[in-house]
């Protein structure tokens, strides 16, 4: 016991991946909800 | 309102977000492979690149959503209500991540996932009050009600915002205190600083997003159906 913790990239790598992928998604989702909205109040607009 | 909606594709937000991911590519490259790691944590330290930076904007998020929820409340502007969802949103979703980021670096320090210490408990306190504030909004039709209870209640949570940050000097927490350049060494500053900017680019562009969907949804709601529209233009 040195109390020095040794290794733990794995904690890392999930750390970073888990925080990159749900910005991602989120983003994703973002844009693609704000597409959607503006197509449907588009046609909404247009009495369709 | 409409002047917001009928800009179809503002580019501030995509160029904010932009600009937000590439400091964070670079800050968290510089944090992977270029600062050194730290003494006694070794390299999972190397999570307090990513993990500060989201506490930091989380916070930010949830102010901002506070300031919205005010402004709301004194001058009864729509705008400021869709502020105020986006940054709920947005800051919940910051608020999740931390949570997860601190159980992952939590577990090859402290040895467990989750500890019921004043700054986790605080936090999931925070998660769960704004959380529980989007789903109030989902609940309720009235726009005018639910600009104005979600914003009541988001006074209300918003309470739990210092007790988060000073949580670990009121109280014996696990948790280390709060990070600024007089509790971090010189070498990890710039990481650190970089990936804060970067979130911050990319929090303000999803809030300024999502603030845009919200505007589309209440002018949705509030505009009369197209048959009424067209009666009321012949009768006038």
């Amino acid at each position: 016991m040195t109390g020095v913790v040794s290794g733990g990239w794995g904690f890392v790598w999930a750390a970073y991946a888990i925080t990159g992928g749900a910005l991602l998604i989120y983003g994703v989702m973002l844009i693609t909800r704000l597409r959607d909205e503006w197509s449907r109040a588009a046609g909404e607009g247009s009495g369709q | 309102m409409l002047e917001i909606a009928n800009n179809r594709f503002p580019r501030t937000p995509y160029y904010l977000m932009g600009i937000g991911v590439v400091l964070l590519l670079v800050g968290s490259y510089y944090g992977l492979f270029v600062a050194p790691p730290e003494r006694y944590m070794g390299e999972v330290q190397r999570i307090m690149y990513v993990h500060v930076p989201t506490a930091w904007n989380a916070l930010l998020a949830i102010t901002f959503a506070f300031v919205c929820a005010i402004a709301f409340l004194m001058r009864s502007d729509f705008k400021w209500d869709a502020r105020m969802e986006a940054a709920i949103e947005v800051g919940v979703l910051l608020a999740f991540l931390l949570c997860v980021q601190g159980a992952i670096w939590a577990k090859p320090t402290w040895g467990v996932w989750w500890d019921w210490d004043p700054r986790l408990t605080t936090t999931a306190v925070l998660l769960f009050a704004f959380l529980g504030i989007l789903a109030l909004r989902r609940f309720v039709d009235d726009p005018v009600k639910r600009g104005i209870w979600s914003a009541v209640a988001t006074i209300i949570a918003y309470v739990d915002v210092p007790i988060v940050y000073f949580s670990v000097r009121w109280w014996n927490s696990l948790h280390q205190l709060q990070s600024s350049p007089d509790t971090v060494s010189s070498q990890f500053h710039l990481p650190l600083r970089v990936n804060a900017f970067g979130v911050l680019f990319l929090m303000t562009g999803f809030i300024m997003l999502r603030a845009r969907l919200a505007s589309l949804r209440h002018v949705s709601e509030v505009a009369p159906p197209p048959m009424l529209a067209e009666e009321a233009g012949e009768m006038a």
